[in-house]
């Protein structure tokens, strides 16, 4: 699914926003409901207090209708409003004592609430009690001067629209506040987007050739390491690209040697009037075609070698290959003279391909051949070190430095005493099929400390026959 | 003539040897840079075939040796990597001429013919000498207006000598010049391809310095 990391950011904030604005308002709405009511309580006590001190004539005006305690007078006298229980008309019926309990003024319905069983009452002295399921109140003063106890009821105040005005007022700002808040949401998550959107932009302006990292800019810490991956991608890339670049050139050059002898002698051939160094001169052209021939064969096995990911590797017995590869090079070895030794156990198995790994021993075996001096030995042998197999090639020729032997595997590298003339893709080529099965490539000196000793050890390759062979 | 090869990789040093022997020069040829030294300090050439990409010594490195040892050689480099910055290395460094790989026999052994002549202080394409006109590049030669043809020994037998106008060659010289290393020299080799130049350019071109050599007279 492709959606915007804005519309889905917008999503998961704006409902979440609603909702804790709703339990606010929910829990808003309680509490103040709860202080309405004890500010309302309280008020009784407070217009008991102004009862004390009237005088008898005013307390007999006042008992007959009680006190009016309403909190609002609706605006205009015919339009109180039945619902909003703050502008009803609501009357506190009054009780006046003297110190010695005489009534000095009444309402004439108190005597009839005061029957009913009131709750205990609160820190303030006012308590409560029910009649006909209507809430009522009661508060009782005794002052000290005067010797007066006045005691109210009154009928609770319900219905009343303070709270759920005060809740209504305050919920209207968030209601519209918040298509607003989606549109500030909205252009800031824009804006905070914006270092992704210039990343892209420095991205797409790219083509396959433009590889120079990525300015991290100013940017925020979140987008620096995408940037910063982007880059060592590109470095990787441009690596890879150089090396290719210069493989190609390399090959390009390679090319040329083999090309230039046939074009030479094949004007040798051309221009001779006699007749043996013409017939010589065409056996040469043939024998550079051949190296040409040899020189792309191997440059086309190490670009499929680069091509494929994996090769899927086998149980291989690498004696049995061994053997054919040295027995090919019967006649080759015999022209140098040359004595090479074969020691290996009847099998092992390692896992690698059948191909590959005649490829690889056939570029160890040659090299040998080839940079091996006349009349030298090779020493061919398969053993096993632990868990690993180990095939060492080894020469009496004229080697290779320490210095040199790191860069042996370096494509088209040779070595500064040789003498043969090779493509410098040989152990390029055994390298990277090394590469491919996890066998390790080692070099050192050779038999007796002269020439060169290749060792290439399989890691836990099975020696026994595996099943299923 | 007697050219040095310098070059590490058989079929091309072969056609290199094969080509120039045609053409009428005495070819040494060197497989590296070290054996052309060597070759260098023991010999006296006329011309030096480099290839640059030499085991033991780079080609360069021979380049700088024989400028920095004081021999003024003329020397045409050949390489595979022919890009222009290469050129300017090689050029700077010493060499005469470049070629890049693959050349062409034809072009190379022109441009040796050129260098030689141009290293004998030499720029007019043809040779007058008395009823003689020798024309290098087509190689050919006319006497008194008539072509005349010569085998590629007796032509080079015939530029050495017109190369050192005034000045006696001895036998020794001469077989230097003309034969390389792996040449087989009949000991009256000299002689037959003088006598053969004399029956055919005419009986007094060519002096003989009794019991040294042969020389031809720089007119006055």
């Amino acid at each position: 699914m492709t959606t915007s990391i804005r519309a889905r950011l917008l999503a998961l904030m704006l409902p979440g926003i609603a909702a804790v604005w709703c339990v606010a308002i929910a829990w808003s709405y309680q509490q103040t409901t709860h202080e309405v009511r004890q500010w309302d309580r309280t008020r009784l006590l407070q217009i008991a207090s102004l009862l004390k001190d009237l005088d008898l004539d005013s307390l007999a005006r006042l008992a007959p209708d009680g006190v009016d305690v309403r909190n609002e007078y609706p605006e205009r006298p015919d339009s109180a409003s039945a619902i909003d229980g703050d502008q009803v008309p609501r009357r506190a019926l009054m009780e006046v004592r003297d110190r010695d309990g005489k009534i000095l003024a009444s309402s004439p319905d108190f005597g009839r609430f005061s029957a009913y069983k009131r709750s205990s009452p609160d820190a303030n002295g006012v308590s409560s009690f029910v009649v006909d399921g209507a809430l009522w109140n009661a508060a009782s003063a005794r002052d000290a001067d005067s010797g007066r106890t006045i005691s109210l009821i009154e009928p609770a105040l319900t219905g009343s629209d303070l709270v759920s005005g005060v809740a209504g007022r305050i919920a209207r700002p968030m209601l519209i506040g918040l298509p607003l808040l989606a549109v500030l949401v909205w252009v800031s998550i824009g804006r905070s987007l914006a270092p992704l959107a210039a990343l892209s932009r420095a991205v797409r302006a790219r083509d396959a050739t433009r590889l120079d990292p990525i300015a991290p800019g100013p940017g925020p810490v979140e987008v620096r390491p995408l940037v910063e991956e982007i880059n060592q991608l590109l470095a990787r890339v441009q690596a890879t690209f150089s090396r290719e670049r210069a493989f190609t050139s390399d090959a390009a050059h390679e090319l040329k040697t083999p090309l230039a002898a046939i074009k030479v002698q094949a004007q040798v051939a051309l221009s001779s009037r006699d007749p043996e160094v013409s017939r010589v001169a065409m056996e040469r052209v043939a024998q550079g075609v051949d190296r040409s021939a040899r020189l792309a064969e191997q440059l086309l096995l190490l670009a499929r070698l680069d091509e494929h990911e994996k090769i899927a590797a086998a149980d291989v017995d690498m004696v049995a290959i061994a053997q054919d590869a040295v027995l090919a090079r019967h006649d080759e070895m015999e022209q140098k003279d040359i004595d090479l030794s074969f020691d290996a156990a009847q099998v092992a198995f390692v896992r690698a391909d059948a191909t590959l790994l005649r490829i690889l021993i056939d570029n160890v075996l040659d090299n040998a051949i080839k940079y091996g001096r006349p009349e030298g030995k090779i020493a061919f042998a398969i053993t096993r070190e632990g868990p690993s197999t180990v095939m060492t090639v080894s020469d009496d020729g004229p080697g290779v430095s320490p210095a040199e032997r790191e860069r042996i595997t370096n494509r088209f590298f040779r070595g500064s005493n040789v003498t043969a003339r090779g493509t410098g893709l040989g152990l390029s080529i055994v390298a990277r099929i090394a590469q491919y099965f996890d066998a390790t490539l080692q070099f050192a000196p050779g038999i007796a400390g002269r020439g060169l000793s290749v060792r290439l050890a399989f890691d836990g390759a099975q020696s026994t026959s595996p099943a299923g062979r | 003539m007697r050219i040095l090869l310098v070059e590490d990789d058989d079929l091309i040093g072969s056609g290199v040897d094969a080509g120039l022997r045609q053409a009428g020069f005495a070819v040494d040829w060197t497989h590296d840079g070290v054996e052309a030294l060597l070759a260098l300090r023991t010999m006296s050439y006329a011309l030096v075939v480099l290839d640059l990409g030499l085991p033991r010594m780079s080609g360069n490195d021979v380049l700088a040796a024989i400028r920095h040892s004081g021999n003024d050689v003329p020397v045409i480099v050949l390489t595979a990597k022919g890009t222009v910055a290469d050129r300017v290395i090689g050029l700077e460094a010493g060499a005469d001429d470049y070629l890049g790989k693959p050349f062409d026999l034809t072009e190379l052994i022109a441009r040796c013919r050129a260098l030689v002549r141009r290293s004998h202080g030499r720029s007019t394409e043809a040779i007058e000498y008395r009823n003689l006109r020798v024309d290098p590049l087509s190689q050919t030669v006319t006497v008194d207006d008539t072509p005349v043809s010569l085998t590629a020994k007796e032509w080079a037998m015939l530029n050495h000598l017109l190369a050192h106008l005034g000045k006696p060659q001895s036998r020794a010289r001469l077989e230097d010049s003309l034969y390389g290393w792996h040449s087989e020299i009949e000991s009256n080799a000299i002689e037959v391809h003088i006598s053969n130049l004399r029956k055919k350019l005419g009986g007094d071109l060519i002096k003989t310095v009794r019991g040294f050599g042969y020389v031809m007279d720089k007119d006055s």
